[in-house]
């Protein structure tokens, strides 16, 4: 590349911009961080700098919260509802691709339009039903709803339009059945589909609010993200408690991300090896 | 069906079993109350400590208090009530005063009337009147946000002002110490926050007037105490004797932070002053200042909540029961949470127990609690009615027109025309 001015002027905005970006994004990070080591007063001065009542916030979490059950929670409902989530919705993905029919593309574009209701036009009715079938204030109803997610199955369709036909016809030909060619064949080949929309699924549930928040009625079902909400939301709520359990909140979809990071990014670009 | 399918099928079932009994919560024991509430240090504990007082007397009943964030609660109890799915609701909830009557009037028949049980005459009146529909009273009244004005003597000193001074303000008089204050010490005499109408609302109820009128309609521009109100707050912005605040946690860090020279608001802020311990003797307490119009007191209110009894509880009998037991009666109780969480309850005989008697160091030996049970009982009764919010939006949209000169009665015009839109 020459060195012209228009070049080093075009780096300098590009990286002046990418640059701002990255701290717009980060910045949070750091003000939760720092944040988790001050006092709430301090916090609320605008302190930016490591303070010394970390270890007293991590401390006065813990009393406050029953941290072991809060995360078990969290993570049996995330757990169930990614497991069954990718399980039915790459199932349906699947068949819209495979399988032809007269009515396909008209109840796929049916599928697509509940995408555009809100969830609150659907909390009302989704929690009549829930309540009829005695499953208030249980992780089940938590899990129930989230499991055929339109967003997921039309992500596997998608990717499904590059999964090797060839492929499914040599199966066959050697003479496996149709379930076993979906378990066998098409599972593993596509590996980073599932990997991406592991990663997708698993945040939304890890993070989902207004739902648990509807149908969970105990202290003891309660969720992390409910848990949080309700020590932000004290009349003097203590920042820096807060802050230790947004880290502690946001550990394990970062985890998630980092451990799958590549074949998230391979996923998303709709390779097939 | 092969062997390999039964293998997994079984499995798949297996699994299916497990996770059902896994995922399931048994339900609640009978006699037990369930309580939803807001703020794990203060109404969550206090629930806690009343409970734990009625469990000695009828170790029958026990308590399962729930916390959940105020607006969550006030999420959950609406799509309750709205999906008309009465298991899914608790025995007893907390409810916001300005909010209640929103409550009360779309769902009629979803709370029990207490009139008969409790002894209103006992209570401070304006909580009463926030909780009577149709001459029925629902709910028992819970912590009261009377106000009183908080001054740093040590500021007002050097200005030339004893705390005698202090005593009954009129604004107008307030506006002219501001002054004089920053001429002397260089502070500013208040915090304000521009987006937050609730000093408005302070000076106006102290007036005995509110956005609606007792039958719930807008009273907005016919409205004295509003107009002066706003007349006031303007004043005080365009004599810029305030600091800015953005934010709930920048206007408290107006005082603590020791920028400014008073605090018009709620009693609940007494435990924020007071957790500033280099400021121990700085402080006062007075009787907030009054309007100069007909009805003017030096009593007013900001926030507070109530508990309030679902109709449909299984255990409603208990819960009024406990709810009459505790918090319309047990004078030792209100000794208890005023110490340990700095709560003014609304039972104006509570004045009468040690903690209420006791003189507070931190304000240079005032008998604080005792002041702010006399100004309790004086607060006058307004219709918070349906809309407080959405006027309260209104009502803010126009405090900065104010201090650029628009006369005050057209700002009200647009004020009412807001509410109007949001009463269709």
């Amino acid at each position: 590349m020459r060195t012209s001015p228009a070049n080093i002027a075009s780096a300098i905005l590009t990286y002046g911009f990418v640059g701002l970006m990255a701290f717009l994004s980060v910045f949070p990070f750091i003000w939760m961080a720092l944040g988790a080591t001050n006092s709430s007063i301090d916090i609320i001065k605008g302190r930016l700098a490591p303070g010394e009542a970390l270890a007293t916030n991590i401390a006065n979490f813990f009393t406050l919260v029953n941290v072991p059950l809060v995360f078990w929670n969290s993570a049996k409902v995330t757990i169930f509802a990614t497991v069954l989530t990718l399980a039915v919705s790459s199932l349906a993905g699947y068949g819209f691709e495979i399988f032809r029919s007269r009515h396909r593309e008209r109840l796929y574009r049916a599928m697509l339009l509940t995408l555009m209701i809100p969830f609150a036009a659907l909390m009302i009715p989704l929690f009549i039903m829930v309540g009829k079938m005695g499953l208030i204030n249980t992780h089940i109803a938590v899990v129930l709803p989230t499991i055929g997610s339109a967003f997921i199955v039309f992500y596997f369709r998608q990717s499904t339009k590059a999964f090797p036909s060839e492929l499914r016809d040599a199966a066959k030909v050697d003479g496996l059945k149709e379930w076993q060619i979906f378990l066998y064949i098409y599972v593993p080949v596509m590996r980073s589909t599932y990997a991406a929309a592991f990663i997708i699924v698993f945040m939304t549930a890890w993070n989902n609010y207004l739902w648990p928040l509807i149908v969970l009625q105990s202290n003891e079902t309660k969720t992390i993200t409910l848990v949080i909400s309700s020590l932000a939301s004290a009349y003097y709520p203590d920042y820096g408690v807060v802050m230790v359990g947004t880290i502690l909140a946001t550990l394990p979809t970062l985890a998630v991300f980092f451990f799958m990071q590549r074949q998230f990014v391979q996923g998303m670009l709709g390779s097939v090896k | 069906m092969d062997i390999f399918a039964r293998a997994h099928l079984s499995r798949i079932a297996a699994l299916a079993l497990a996770s059902a009994s896994f995922l399931a919560v048994t339900a609640a024991e009978a006699k037990e109350i369930t309580i939803w509430c807001w703020d794990p240090n203060f109404n969550v504990a206090i629930m806690k400590e009343a409970g734990a007082r009625y469990t000695k007397t009828h170790p029958d009943v026990t308590f399962n208090v729930v916390d959940f964030a105020k607006t969550d609660v006030e999420q959950k109890l609406q799509t309750g009530l709205a999906s008309g799915t009465a298991d899914a609701l608790p025995d007893i909830v907390l409810i916001e005063d300005y909010g209640a009557q929103k409550y009360l009037q779309s769902f009629p028949g979803a709370f029990a009337a207490l009139s008969g049980t409790v002894d209103y005459s006992g209570f401070a009146p304006y909580k009463v009147e926030v909780m009577t529909v149709d001459g029925q009273v629902y709910g028992m009244p819970f912590d009261s946000g009377v106000t009183g004005l908080y001054y740093r003597k040590d500021y007002l000193e050097q200005a030339g002002f004893k705390p005698e001074d202090m005593q009954n303000l009129t604004w107008d008089r307030f506006i002219e110490i501001g002054q004089q204050v920053e001429a002397k010490t260089g502070k500013k005499m208040i915090g304000l926050d521009p987006n937050d109408a609730g000093l408005v609302r302070i000076i106006m109820q102290s007036a005995g007037q509110w956005y609606f009128d007792k039958e719930g309609k807008a009273n907005i521009t016919g409205n004295p105490a509003l107009k002066a109100a706003v007349e006031t707050v303007g004043k005080i912005m365009s004599a810029n004797i305030y600091k800015p605040a953005n934010g709930w946690s920048d206007w408290v860090g107006t005082f603590t932070s020791g920028d400014v020279a008073s605090v018009v608001t709620g009693v609940w802020i007494t435990g924020t002053v007071k957790a500033q311990p280099d400021q121990a003797g700085k402080w006062g307490v007075a009787p907030i200042p009054a309007l100069s119009i007909e009805g003017a007191t030096h009593a007013s209110n900001l926030g507070g909540s109530s508990w309030y009894v679902l109709e449909s509880s299984a255990e409603k009998a208990e819960a009024i029961d406990f709810l009459n037991e505790i918090y319309g009666k047990d004078i030792d109780f209100y000794q208890k949470i005023l110490q340990d969480r700095g709560a003014v309850g609304s039972l104006l005989a509570a004045r009468s127990g040690a903690a209420y008697e006791a003189a507070d160091p931190f304000f240079g030996g005032e008998k604080v609690w005792q002041n702010f049970s006399d100004w309790l009982a004086k607060v006058p009764s307004v219709n918070y009615g349906i809309f407080t919010n959405e006027a309260d939006l209104a009502v803010t949209a126009q405090l900065p027109a104010l201090t650029q000169g628009t006369p005050v009665d057209e700002a009200l015009k647009a004020i009412d025309a807001e509410v109007a839109g949001h009463i269709q």
